[in-house]
Parts: C-alpha cells; sequence; structure tokens
C-alpha cells in the first residue's frame, strides 16, 4: 500500500496524515484494519432484514472511523447510509453495495 | 473538515494563545513540577471504534499517559477502580453496552467521576446541546480537526478543571461550607463592581463568646457541631436577605446583607440554638454591625469597623448586639494610636510615675508613712492621656507589663535616691496588674530590683487587686506566697469595689487591706456606707492586718475614719498624686514634725 495508492483510491491523504500528526506508519495502520471492521457485516445484514436501528449503528460508528481516516468516497457512501437510517429509512441499495465495493477495493490495496 | 469550527478563532491564534496563557499562567508551577518529577496526567479514552482510540491516543500521548476503553461500562469500572485519578475523559456517544450519554448521566452521581472534565467526540453536531447539558464540559467533533487544536482544547480544559477544583476547595471553608475570608470579600467587592443599583447593606460580624468552653468540655467534635449548626441558621435565616456568609475565624461568622434595622431576633435564635448544645451559662451568641455601609469603604474595614462595634460589648453580659458610630471608630483609632506611642513614650520619658503620701493616723500628729506610685502620661501631641483610658487597654494587649516594669524600676530608685538626700526610707507601693501575675519572671524581676538599689522587701510594696483573683486565683495565690516568702508586703488594693469575697481573704495571705474610695465618699452621707466602712476595719482587725482609706478628702472624713480606728490615709486631704520634686516637700516636712516630736520628747 502506498500513498499514491490511496489517492488513487480518493482519499484525502494529507488530511489523513495530518491527524495522524504526520505518522505514516500508523495512517497505514489504521487503514488496514478498515476492512475487517465487524460493522461492514452488521451493515450488510441489517440492510438485509430492513433493520434500520442496527444499520444506523454500524454507518455511523464507520462514518466517524472512514471520516477520520479521510478515506473519502466511503466516508460519503455511509455519510448517506448513516442519514437514511437515522431517519428511518433503508437506504438505496446501491449505496450499501457501493459502499462495500469500495470495502473490497480498499482490502486490494491494503494486501497489494 | 473546518466547517464545523467556522465560529471559532483560526487554529494558529487558538494554538498559540492557549501556549502563551499556559506559560503566563502556570509555567512555574503545576506544569513544571510535573515535569520534573516525570509524573504524567491521564487521560482517558472511550470509543468503540479503534480507529478513532489509535488516533486520539497518537495526538495526545506526547503529552499524557492515555488509557482506553471500548464502551462507557468499560470506562465506569476503569474510573471506579482507579487509584490515580484522570484529568480528562474524551467521550464517543454511541457506543454498545454502555453509551455516553449514560456515561455523562452516571458520572454526575459519582464521586469519582463528578470531578473529571468529559469532552464528547461526536459526528453528531445535534448532540452537543444534550451533552452540554449533561455536564460534557466540550465537545470535539468527528472527523477530527487538526490535531494541534484537540491537544489544546484538552489542555485548556484540564487547566480549567483544575483551577477550578483547587478555587473550589480553597472558596469554602471545609467545615461550615461557607466562605473562607478572602474569597468573601473578594466575591462582595465583585459583585458591587457589576451591580450598578445597589440597596442598602449591613456588615455584620457574629461571634461566639466563650466558643473554646465548647471544645474544652465536650471536645472538639462537638465544638464543630456547634459551628455546622451556627453556621446553618445564619444561612436560613439569611436567606431572603442578598446574603453572603463567611466562617471568619473559629467562633467568628462575617455576615453582609441588604440592611435590617434589628439583629436581636437573629441573635437569640443563634443563642437558643446554642443552649440546646451546652448548658454553659458563659456561652454567647453576641453581634457587632456596621449598618447602612459606605459603598465608598473598602470591605476588609466595613468587617472591621463591625468588629469595633462588638468590641464595646464583648463581655457585657447585658448587651447583644452593637452598632458601630464614627465615635465609635475614633475612639478605636485612638486606641490603636496609643499602642502605637507606649513604647517611644517610656523611652522618652513621657511616661512620668508621680507619688501620692500615705500618712498613719493613729498618733496625735498625722505621719507621712509611704507612698503610692501612680502613672501619669504626657503625650507630646495628645496630652494628658488618662490612666482610666490607657490601663484597661494596656492591659487587655498585655502591654501594661512594659509600663508596669518602668514604673517598678522608677520607684525603686527614686526610694533610694530620697534615702541618699534624707536619710529615711519612704516606701513605695506599685500596682501588680492582673496581668502581671501572668509573667513567670516577676518575683526575680522585683527581687533584682531590691537588689540593684539595696532596697529592704519592705520598702517596695506590692498592690494587687481583687480582680486579679476573680480571674486566676491560684496563680495569684501562688505569686504571692513566693513574694512573701521573698519578703515583699502585700498590699489588697480597691477593697469592696469589685467580686470582693470573705473566701478570698481567707486564702490570699495579704499586710494591708486598701478600702476602696467609693466608700468614703459616700460615707458621711450614706448610712450603709458608713457601715461598711466600720465592717472593713473590723475584718482587717480580725485579720490582723492594717487597713488604708483611699479618697479621702476632708478632715471630717480623717476625724470619722480616726474614731473607727482606720490606720492610713491616702487622698486629697493631704495631697494628689504629685511628681517627686514635689513630694520632696513632704518628707522634709515629715522630718521637721519627725525633729519637734523628739524635742517634745527631750524637754519631757
Amino acid at each position: 500500500m502506498t500513498i499514491d495508492d490511496l489517492k488513487a483510491f480518493g482519499a484525502n491523504t494529507e488530511e489523513g496524515l495530518t491527524r495522524c500528526f504526520g505518522n505514516e506508519g500508523l495512517f497505514f495502520k489504521l487503514i488496514a484494519t478498515v476492512p475487517s471492521d465487524a460493522n461492514f457485516d452488521k451493515l450488510k445484514a441489517a440492510a438485509e432484514t430492513g433493520d434500520t436501528g442496527d444499520m444506523f449503528e454500524a454507518a455511523h460508528a464507520l462514518k466517524g472511523a472512514l471520516g477520520n481516516l479521510s478515506l473519502t468516497p466511503m466516508y460519503d457512501a455511509v455519510s448517506d447510509i448513516c442519514e437514511s437510517a437515522r431517519a428511518g429509512n433503508a437506504p438505496a441499495p446501491e449505496k450499501v453495495k457501493e459502499l462495500l465495493d469500495l470495502r473490497d477495493r480498499l482490502n486490494t490495496i491494503v494486501n497489494q | 473538515m473546518n466547517e464545523n469550527n467556522s465560529n471559532e478563532a483560526p487554529v494558529d491564534e487558538q494554538v498559540s494563545r492557549h501556549r502563551k496563557r499556559k506559560h503566563d499562567k502556570r509555567g512555574e508551577t503545576m506544569d513544571s513540577f510535573l515535569k520534573t518529577s516525570g509524573l504524567r496526567r491521564r487521560v482517558l479514552v472511550v470509543d468503540d471504534e479503534i480507529i478513532n482510540r489509535m488516533l486520539i491516543g497518537n495526538m495526545l500521548e506526547a503529552e499524557y499517559d492515555v488509557v482506553y476503553a471500548e464502551n462507557g461500562r468499560e470506562a465506569v469500572e476503569r474510573l471506579e477502580n482507579t487509584k490515580t485519578g484522570f484529568s480528562l475523559i474524551l467521550l464517543d456517544l454511541m457506543m454498545p453496552e454502555m453509551n455516553g450519554f449514560e456515561v455523562l448521566d452516571y458520572a454526575k452521581h459519582s464521586e469519582a467521576l463528578k470531578n473529571i472534565p468529559i469532552i464528547v467526540m461526536t459526528s453528531d453536531k445535534d448532540a452537543e446541546v444534550k451533552s452540554i447539558k449533561l455536564g460534557a464540559v466540550d465537545f470535539i467533533t468527528k472527523p477530527f480537526h487538526m490535531p494541534e487544536v484537540i491537544l489544546a482544547r484538552c489542555e485548556r480544559v484540564i487547566e480549567l478543571s483544575e483551577d477550578k477544583n483547587i478555587i473550589h476547595s480553597a472558596e469554602r471553608d471545609p467545615l461550615t461550607g461557607l466562605y473562607a475570608k478572602d474569597f468573601f470579600f473578594e466575591y462582595i467587592k465583585q459583585v458591587e463592581q457589576y451591580n450598578a443599583s445597589r440597596q442598602a447593606m449591613d456588615a455584620v460580624v457574629f461571634t461566639i463568646e466563650h466558643f473554646h468552653l465548647i471544645n474544652e468540655v465536650y471536645g472538639r467534635e462537638k465544638g464543630n457541631d456547634v459551628l455546622r449548626t451556627v453556621a446553618e441558621l445564619l444561612v436560613d435565616l439569611f436567606k431572603d436577605s442578598a446574603a453572603f456568609a463567611c466562617h471568619a475565624e473559629d467562633d467568628v461568622f462575617y455576615i453582609y446583607c441588604k440592611h435590617r434595622e434589628s439583629y436581636d431576633d437573629i441573635v437569640d435564635v443563634c443563642q437558643q440554638s446554642l443552649e440546646e448544645h451546652s448548658r454553659s451559662p458563659k456561652i454567647f451568641v453576641r453581634a457587632g454591625v456596621y449598618p447602612e455601609v459606605d459603598p465608598e469603604v473598602p470591605v476588609e474595614t466595613r468587617f472591621e469597623r463591625a468588629k469595633v462595634a462588638y468590641t464595646r460589648i464583648r463581655g457585657d453580659y447585658t448587651q447583644k448586639v452593637a452598632f458601630y458610630s464614627s465615635e465609635l471608630y475614633e475612639k478605636a483609632i485612638y486606641h490603636e494610636r496609643l499602642i502605637a506611642d507606649i513604647e517611644d513614650a517610656i523611652e522618652n520619658g513621657d511616661i512620668k510615675v508621680y507619688y501620692q503620701p500615705k500618712y498613719a493616723i493613729r498618733g496625735k500628729t498625722p505621719r507621712l508613712r509611704s507612698a503610692e506610685a501612680l502613672v501619669r502620661w504626657f503625650h507630646p501631641e495628645l496630652g494628658m492621656i488618662s490612666p482610666g483610658d490607657f490601663i484597661p487597654l494596656f492591659e487587655s494587649n498585655g502591654l501594661i507589663q512594659k509600663v508596669d516594669n518602668y514604673i517598678w524600676e522608677q520607684a525603686a530608685a527614686q526610694i533610694k535616691a530620697w534615702r541618699e538626700t534624707y536619710g529615711v526610707t519612704v516606701p513605695v507601693s506599685v500596682n501588680v496588674s492582673r496581668i502581671d501575675i501572668y509573667d513567670p519572671d516577676i518575683e526575680s524581676f522585683l527581687a533584682n530590683l531590691l537588689t540593684e538599689n539595696d532596697l529592704d522587701p519592705s520598702d517596695l510594696m506590692i498592690e494587687i487587686t481583687e480582680s486579679a483573683y476573680a480571674e486566676n486565683a491560684d496563680r495569684l495565690i501562688e505569686v504571692i506566697n513566693n513574694l512573701r516568702g521573698r519578703g515583699f508586703l502585700i498590699e489588697m488594693d480597691d477593697f469592696g469595689s469589685g467580686y470582693s469575697s470573705l473566701n478570698m481573704l481567707a486564702t490570699i495571705p495579704i499586710d494591708v487591706l486598701k478600702m476602696d474610695m467609693a466608700f468614703i465618699r459616700n460615707m458621711e452621707s450614706d448610712d450603709k456606707s458608713l457601715r461598711l466602712v466600720r465592717l472593713v476595719i473590723d475584718i482587717a482587725k480580725f485579720l490582723e492586718v492594717s487597713v488604708v482609706a483611699e479618697g479621702v478628702e476632708t478632715k471630717s472624713q480623717l476625724d470619722l475614719l480616726k474614731g473607727m480606728g482606720c490606720d492610713y490615709i491616702q487622698g486629697f486631704y493631704f495631697s494628689g498624686p504629685v511628681p517627686p520634686e514635689k513630694f520632696a516637700a513632704f518628707i522634709e516636712a515629715d522630718l521637721k514634725v519627725k525633729q519637734e516630736e523628739r524635742g517634745k520628747t527631750h524637754d519631757n
């Protein structure tokens, strides 16, 4: 995984690094934990059953973490899901799929 | 990312402002102590997302020891079970098990948590109001802002919280919960500074007289109970009076309140409560009031004035509330002046010793027997100051010892001087104040005077007053016994003026009884006084001691006393107190009488 990979992914790496006090190792280490975050599966399951409560909890937790790492595309997607779920509406399925696809792409980058 | 903080000052400015403040205010204190001691403050980060925990931890760990919890329940357990306190909690809101709101609610009621500041971290702007209402001190939005800003905000929150805790622990008296004196004064000043419309206010000092008796008789714990009770009562009694209350000294409370005409009811309620705690008849609540304070007078001085008012009734069982007046204040200022000037007065010779002759009247012609040394103060600016003004004052603060020592020295030197000039000894009696008897060196001091001036103990007579007996009989008897053992003669002064008791006469070994001048003054007009004079003379005869009548002004008084068997007379009939050079005339006159009597004997 390189900074350029993350930039190509759409991450705001400068901002993310700043939040890590410029510690690149920490930045990479934290990004590496993202794909295995249990909240993705929780979100996926909730989307299948239509449980907006669980969906909101999972999306809200992911939103904080993704935002902090400035993984902008994922952050934008999860923010939309979060707001829908907060209002008690099931988010558009393509939004959930978009988020999960981004997770898979990030997983590939992380494992490169 | 900056939109959430758009209403705040630019980051650089915030950070540098904070650093500057930190340097100015704390640079040399807590921070430098922590640095040199290697100790670090501890911060607890509570978030269920590891990424958030790690990010925050990375920001803070250069400054703090960072401890983590994954949810509210774990956080509470850590906080309740740790001995080392935390300086700050960073708290996520949405968490499993126990969420951030529940932690905030819990913290309000927990001894372990309630003084630790909590900063809430959330992406949810809407949660801000609820968090602050629940007691959060600050709010950090997710995604996190610049790390420097977060760090600076954490530092600022810790600083404010520590300052607040320090102030809180210092501003209140831990025993009563009332304000400590400095804060009490400061808050009054602040309130007055920011409130233009002023109503008439009173400065009131409440004192529990002889409070120490409660501590001594029932123990300190009980004494503390009493103080707490009085404090609660005062708070309750003044709750509608826009009042500040302060526990100023052990047994002294200050109240600053809306003006009221009377404080008798308040003193009565406190007194009743005290009597429920203690049956001692000596414990009294009294108040001194400076009513409708002059706003131009400094706050501290307002309470000084209330104290001055109280001082006037201290120990007077008939009055419980005294109001300050400017006259009273001037008297207090006058007393301060006397206290400040007395040492110089002794040094400069403004304090003079006068001598009043005492005559033996049993023989056909009155004969000079001895003299009493009396003090006079000629102040270069205030003029002649009455002993009635300064002796009670100096007795109340112990300065009387300095004055008395000086008089004794002068008197001893005078006896020697007269003896050298005239070849006769005129014994002089000096007053020993009830304060002097507490001086452990008093006996050796007096004995040294005899040696220095080559005198006999019987040349320097000691006058003591009844009040010394009333105050500390055991010590007085001890001193008298020791002085008599050295050969001094003891005169009981002002007998009959105060707490005369026959028991005192039985226990104190005295040589001379001096009858109070009030009896003599009234004995010709008032039969009761006359009979009392006779009684005192009889008592003296019974005890086989001689008796001196003071205040004799007329020939008829002298004849009456002589007829009743009185031995000696002192008073204006012969002479008032005079300076030593004038006293010499009495010695010379007496020497002539002596020669004449001798001549008559020869003639016979």
